[in-house]
């Protein structure tokens, strides 16, 4: 079985990989690359020289290719000991026009452009632009194929922290890297006189300064160990990893009351456990310098709200059981009163659901329930319990009249069966027929479906949470969309395929497990 | 027999010749088995309008048609119509027949810009309608040829499924988003958007239903008898699944609109005034008094529409089924 379920899952995640390719290659070769700046604020702000700088210092960022400016080529070749400042600065200073560069200037630039030339970049040279007065400048790009952004995509998904880490990103090394487990979270044990037990892994040199601890929130247990990069996202929540876009919770902030590492103690929202490294931090303001005693100072905030996976998963998964108490025994009602009123009023409402769009029965919900005051879009500043009906009800419906669909479908397919006709023969009563054969042998295939919409919670309802505008992931994909939010779709469209590939395994194992008759093992087979 | 009393022949007065002709006993007659003959069709409709419903139905679907396909041919629809007049805009019906006196084109009333809400309306059905149509009659075509192909061949049938699996992984709604904003929003993107991966799902499901039926008895039979694979496929399998291919287009169909209308929702649409799109505008004006015709009049044809659609459907599916013929 374990043999079968490895190849299933490698088969699976071939599939995702193929998946996320697809949606690659549609994105990033065949979109117009202008269009991911159509929501950017600071893009209509800019123009001349600096607005085409700064398309490609984005694309860079995003992954689209590789930028290098004039300058920053003559810095490294300063770095590397090739040039002093002296000719450094003379080499920089480009003229408005090529002809009229000073002899040291041309040199570079004659350099600079057989050196990145013979690699296959693209020299572009902005002269003077009299216009808006901005200054000429030079670089050099060159575009990243699909298959190498698809390959680097998958290869940087997991980052492991480790002790190199400050190392390798600023170029100068911590003193005393190492990691150090503690049974007593310095956090806890401020005072020092009562230890509080409170273990902890700790790193200095690494990204997070908290590898491993314990805190008050769920699941009490937490890791910055592996981390999963699914890339920036750009526009919907510009500049922030599309992972903790999914997984942090949302505004507003929480105070609660927090010992500094200098023994200050504020109200204050920091959560210190999830403190990163950016260096030179601690010394740049006051505030820092306060409270902090590393650079570990890049902390994230404690929110009143669920993360956007956190709204979606609270409302679908209400929404599931909802739907299963409902349904399955509404379907099994519809299939014994067949052809009865119930099976009637039963079937108009399936097809009320199958045949009208979401969007005009949900806006109906919406209405309907706002008739009897209840509240018609969440608002997070105003949070009540009662926002959470009209959501939860209006994915809940749909999902009911399809397992009374199905439920019904089945048990009715039983009833014809031979084995059912035995069991009347044999003088069985019909409740008895019901209940302990024609049940059991058609809520099997309902039963493949449970992973699936326990999962599918996760990634949220897009018609629903749209109306509604829950802040859930379902509302974000939309975001995405229409705000040309490309690395948001690729993260969204890998944790899509991998949820579904997950639920069709766990539904197949949930399966075997229910009937015997169904086996992966090789022998049974 | 109620009337039991004996015709006398004489009293017919009529010769023997008109009253008997003889009877031709060739061989060629002899051979003839006659029975009532069986047009597969007229059963269908014979069945289909034995239920008085479908009949009420039916005239429904004919009116919708109408309207869709008809009626925005006379109206001369014009978004700008009264543009200048600014007392005619979001008006309600009462407002709209006081103003511009009663036509049917006022009894919903007027939106932003002045123009008919019911003009608008049929317009936008139009487009979503047609939209629906060409979309199930592509997909439709394709997915039964590839389903059926699917279904016969080994090899295909591995590669298929490969291909099923990876592409009914990505969101349909990303496949059309991502076509939308590679090639704008025109009507035909949006055809090509929907129709791109969506044979494929259906494909698949014909594959099932061919799996299923090809290795039935009669089928072993005929190929025993030496039937090509393309005859078993027109002529024993196709007929088969009929009623299967009618009840899949009526689910399709539906769906189409559906997608379009929420796609135009989302502002990932097509550029012209579709259902959707009249739904997406007219969203800020649900909660303003008076102005709720702009909106639920387009999202209530749009259920009108596709209920229609799907009910026909579904019963001509259940007609089409030649066990149902008894």
């Amino acid at each position: 079985m374990t043999k079968y379920l490895l190849k299933r899952l490698l088969h699976g995640l071939f599939s995702v990989v193929m998946v996320v390719a697809i949606v690659m290659l549609l994105i990033y070769s065949l979109m117009n690359r202008d269009l991911i700046f159509a929501k950017d604020p600071q893009y209509t702000k800019k123009q001349g020289n600096q607005l085409t700088t700064y398309k490609y210092e984005r694309w860079e960022v995003y992954g689209y290719l590789d930028y290098v400016p004039y300058g920053d080529y003559l810095l490294q070749l300063k770095n590397d000991g090739e040039i002093d400042e002296e000719t450094r600065s003379k080499a920089a200073s480009i003229a408005a026009k090529e002809e009229k560069d000073s002899d040291v200037a041309k040199e570079y630039v004659a350099k600079f452009k057989n050196e990145y030339e013979s690699k296959g970049y693209t020299i572009v040279r902005l002269g003077y632009d009299s216009r808006t007065k901005q200054k000429q400048t030079m670089f050099a790009y060159k575009d990243t194929p699909v298959w190498e952004r698809l390959g680097k995509y998958f290869l940087n998904l997991f980052e492991v922290d480790n002790i190199h880490y400050v190392e390798n990103t600023t170029g100068e090394a911590l003193e005393n890297t190492g990691i150090t487990f503690t049974l007593f979270d310095p956090l806890y044990n401020t005072d020092g006189e009562n230890k509080v037990f409170s273990p902890a892994i700790m790193g200095n040199g690494t990204q997070h300064k908290y590898l491993l601890y314990f805190d008050g929130e769920f699941p009490y247990i937490h890791q910055n160990l592996l981390n999963i990069n699914l890339g920036v996202s750009y526009s919907v929540n510009k500049g922030i990893d599309i992972y903790h876009t999914l997984t942090d919770r949302q505004d507003p902030n929480r105070n609660v009351t927090v010992t500094f590492p200098t023994g200050l103690t504020e109200e204050s929202p920091r959560d210190l456990h999830t403190a990163t490294y950016v260096k030179g931090t601690r010394d740049s303001t006051q505030i820092n310098e306060a409270r902090f005693t590393d650079d570990y100072t890049n902390v994230n905030y404690y929110k009143e709200n669920f993360s956007k996976t956190g709204f979606s998963f609270v409302i679908g998964i209400i929404s599931v059981v909802l739907a299963y108490l409902l349904g399955v025994p509404l379907g099994i009602l519809m299939a014994r009163k067949k052809d009865k009123l119930v099976d009637k009023i039963g079937t108009v409402y399936v097809i009320f659901i199958i045949a009208v769009p979401s969007l005009a029965y949900i806006f109906l919900f919406r209405e309907l329930g706002g008739m009897m005051g209840l509240p018609k879009s969440f608002l997070l500043e105003q949070a009540t319990w009662t926002m959470y009906i009209l959501p939860i009800i209006s994915l809940a419906l749909p999902s009911v009249a399809n397992l009374m669909k199905w439920v019904r479908r089945y048990m009715i397919d039983q009833q014809n069966s031979d084995y059912v006709k035995f069991a009347r023969s044999g003088g069985l009563s019909e409740s008895e027929i019901f209940k302990k054969h024609i049940l059991k042998n058609a809520i099997i295939p309902i039963i493949h479906g449970i992973p699936g919409s326990v999962l599918g919670a996760l990634v949220g309802a897009i018609i629903t949470e749209s109306i509604y505008l829950v802040p859930g992931a379902g509302y974000l994909l939309t975001n995405a969309i229409n705000q040309y939010d490309n690395g948001v779709i690729v993260g969204l469209t890998l944790f899509y395929a991998l949820l579904s590939i997950l639920s069709l395994i766990l539904g197949d194992i949930l399966m075997s497990l229910v009937d015997p008759r169904i086996s992966f093992t090789e022998k049974a087979r | 027999m109620e009337n039991h009393e004996l015709i006398d022949l004489s009293d017919l007065n009529m010769s023997d010749a008109e009253l008997f002709a003889p009877y031709d006993n060739s061989a060629v007659n002899a051979e003839k088995i006659t029975a009532p003959r069986y047009s597969y069709w007229k059963s269908v409709f014979r069945v289909f309008f034995r239920k008085k419903i479908n009949i009420v139905i039916l005239l429904l679907l004919a009116l919708v048609i109408a309207f869709t396909y008809i009626y925005p041919l006379f109206s001369n629809y014009d978004v700008n119509e009264n543009i200048r007049d600014s007392a005619a805009k979001h008006l309600s019906p009462d407002g709209a027949i006081e103003h511009f006196g009663f036509q049917l084109k006022w009894i919903l009333g007027t939106g932003a810009l002045g123009q008919s809400t019911f003009d608008a309306m049929w317009n936008g059905a139009r487009i979503s309608v047609s939209l629906a149509f060409i979309c199930a009659a592509i997909n439709m075509t394709i997915g039964v040829i590839a389903g059926a192909v699917w279904g016969f061949s080994k090899k295909v049938d591995i590669i298929m499924t490969e291909v099923n699996n990876i592409v009914g992984n990505v969101p349909y709604i990303l496949v059309i988003a991502v076509m939308v904003m590679v090639f704008t929003g025109s009507f035909w993107t949006l055809v090509f958007a929907m129709t791109v991966t969506g044979w494929i799902g259906i494909a698949y499901f014909i594959r099932t239903q061919v799996v299923i039926i090809r290795d039935r008895e009669y089928n072993l039979a005929s190929r025993c008898l030496g039937t090509s694979t393309f005859r078993i496929a027109i002529k024993n399998i196709l007929p088969f699944m009929t009623s299967v291919i009618v009840t899949l287009l009526a689910t399709e169909l539906p769906s189409y609109i559906s997608y379009e209308v929420f796609m135009s929702y989302i502002g990932i649409g097509i550029s012209e005034m579709s259902l959707g799109r009249l739904i997406q505008g007219a969203v800020p004006s649900i909660g303003v008094p008076g102005w709720g015709f702009e909106f639920w009049s387009p999202t209530a044809v749009a259920g009108i529409i596709t209920v229609v659609l799907y009910v026909v459907g579904q019963n001509l599916g259940d007609a089409s089924d030649p066990r149902t013929h008894m």
